[in-house]
């Protein structure tokens, strides 16, 4: 709990940092404290499942917030996914800066609502932080080049509770299902291209992790206990001016033994009815979780639902 | 699962094919030609009149003169058969310092003059695809050195 007050922090101080950047020459007053929200509709991108500008399950290269090259942005979700055996909710704010750098805070909540284990659960820390690095998504369309972004996310995994509720007294950290750690961090880079004239957007993302199920079990594992490198895909095309559909995969390492982590996958519907506030509706597949542990190895998938609020 | 998504995926692909140019039409014919190009081209001078985001960066622009070349611009860009008489576009905008955020702020509402005569938001896309290159010769970096070279061009317009 201490720790999680101590990233709390950590998060309010980047928001402060991030307004810092601010350029304050030819910038309205007013807008160096509100941002101008002189992006287009959608490029902010929505808030990942770890926190960072994106889809549902892949970053994007895109710079989470409406403020443009001059300005900054910020935002604030929450997202609630429903599994068959399996409640995740997954919430914070995030900061960006001049088009360049975005820093995030996230917060997971897991619980396991079926199987022998129900009761259990699980909470994790994330701080994200991504640079935007080269090429640009939107002008850029009469070339090839993406957007490139690098990004990193430090997961701290806050523990397990109520173990000794469903028949596992004494687990109190996915170190005792087998992971190597409790903490650790993803890299990825991410490359976007918004086709405008097709009305496309297609985003490749390369993770480099040790994550088990997002970190929510830990990182490394009895398998494997070193990093791989996973490739991520979003597609999406643009219905309206404010209005996508598509589609991610995202694939993952299988670490544990009692874990048959597989790729995930998700279609969503993204709505921006204004700069201010986005909503993202998917449909999720996890595939199966912890099912050599609770017997029950029935893909765990449902709604996605995210909301965010923001400038 | 996966099959649904590879539908889905299908499904976008070709509603992304669907939206290729049908029987060689030019981008300026599937608009409408010069009658809906101009009342795009109206509708946006009024819009922006009244954009506080930009409106100041039109204050000594002759607004008649700016509606007859940007028309002219975009009937070249679409194909339309037209030539823009007006100046290069680094040109026009040296001493404006214009911003991201403004270049955008125009784009909006050139959307926004496309909704009001009715063209698709595919086509749109496709127009704004055409004008978005331009934010290299209109957004500069802030203040523009006087007497400053221009950049080698790249496309000039």
């Amino acid at each position: 709990m201490e720790r999680a007050r101590v990233l709390r922090a950590v998060a309010f101080t980047s928001c402060i940092l991030g307004s810092g950047l601010l350029r304050m020459s030819d910038a309205t007053a007013d807008s160096q404290f509100t941002g101008d929200e002189g992006k287009f509709l959608l490029t902010a991108g929505f808030s990942d499942l770890e926190g960072a500008g994106g889809g549902g399950l892949v970053p994007l290269a895109l710079i989470s917030g409406y403020g443009s090259s001059d300005s900054w942005g910020a935002n604030a979700h929450f997202t609630n996914i429903q599994l068959h055996d399996f409640q995740l909710r997954a919430y914070g704010v995030a900061v960006g800066a001049l088009d360049r750098v975005e820093l995030s805070y996230t917060r997971h909540e897991f619980d396991i609502t079926g199987t022998p284990l129900d009761g259990l659960g699980v909470t994790q820390d994330i701080l994200g932080v991504k640079v935007k690095l080269a090429g640009d998504a939107v002008y850029t369309q009469d070339g090839w080049i993406p957007q490139l972004a690098v990004g990193a996310e430090y997961q701290k995994n806050e523990g397990i509770s109520d173990g000794g509720a469903v028949g596992l007294p004494g687990v109190v950290n996915p170190t005792q299902l087998g992971a190597k750690a409790e903490h650790g961090t993803d890299y990825y880079l991410a490359a976007t291209k918004i086709f405008l004239a097709e009305s496309l957007v297609v985003n490749a993302a390369l993770r480099y992790t040790k994550a088990n199920e997002f970190g929510l079990l830990g990182f490394g594992g009895d398998l494997k206990n070193t990093y791989s490198l996973k490739p991520e895909g979003t597609l999406a095309y643009l219905l309206t001016r404010n209005l996508a559909v598509g589609a991610e995969i995202r694939t993952r390492p299988h670490n544990l033994s009692v874990d048959d982590e597989t790729s995930a996958y998700d279609a969503f519907l993204a709505w921006t009815p204004t700069k201010n506030i986005s909503l993202v509706a998917a449909y999720l597949n996890l595939g199966p979780i912890l099912g050599p542990v609770t017997g029950i190895t029935r893909r765990q998938d449902g709604p996605y639902l995210s909301i965010q609020a923001g400038f | 699962m996966l099959s649904r998504m590879i539908s889905l995926v299908g499904c976008v692909l070709f509603a992304a094919a669907a939206s290729a140019a049908p029987g060689g039409l030019t981008l300026y014919e599937r608009i409408g030609g010069e009658a809906k190009l101009r009342a795009t081209v109206h509708e946006f001078v009024l819009i922006m009149e009244s954009d506080d985001r930009i409106n100041f960066t039109f204050a000594n622009t002759d607004l008649k003169k700016f509606e007859q070349l940007l028309y002219e611009q975009l009937c070249e860009l679409t194909d339309g058969g037209c030539k823009y008489t007006g100046r290069d576009m680094y040109t026009s905008h040296a001493k404006l310092n214009i911003t991201n955020a403004q270049f955008n702020a125009l784009a909006e509402d050139l959307y926004l003059a496309f909704d009001r005569v009715h063209v698709p938001y595919r086509l749109q896309n496709k127009v704004v695809a055409l004008l978005a290159p331009m934010q290299r010769d209109v957004v500069k970096p802030h203040p523009v050195p006087q007497g400053s070279a221009p950049p080698a061009r790249r496309n000039a317009r």
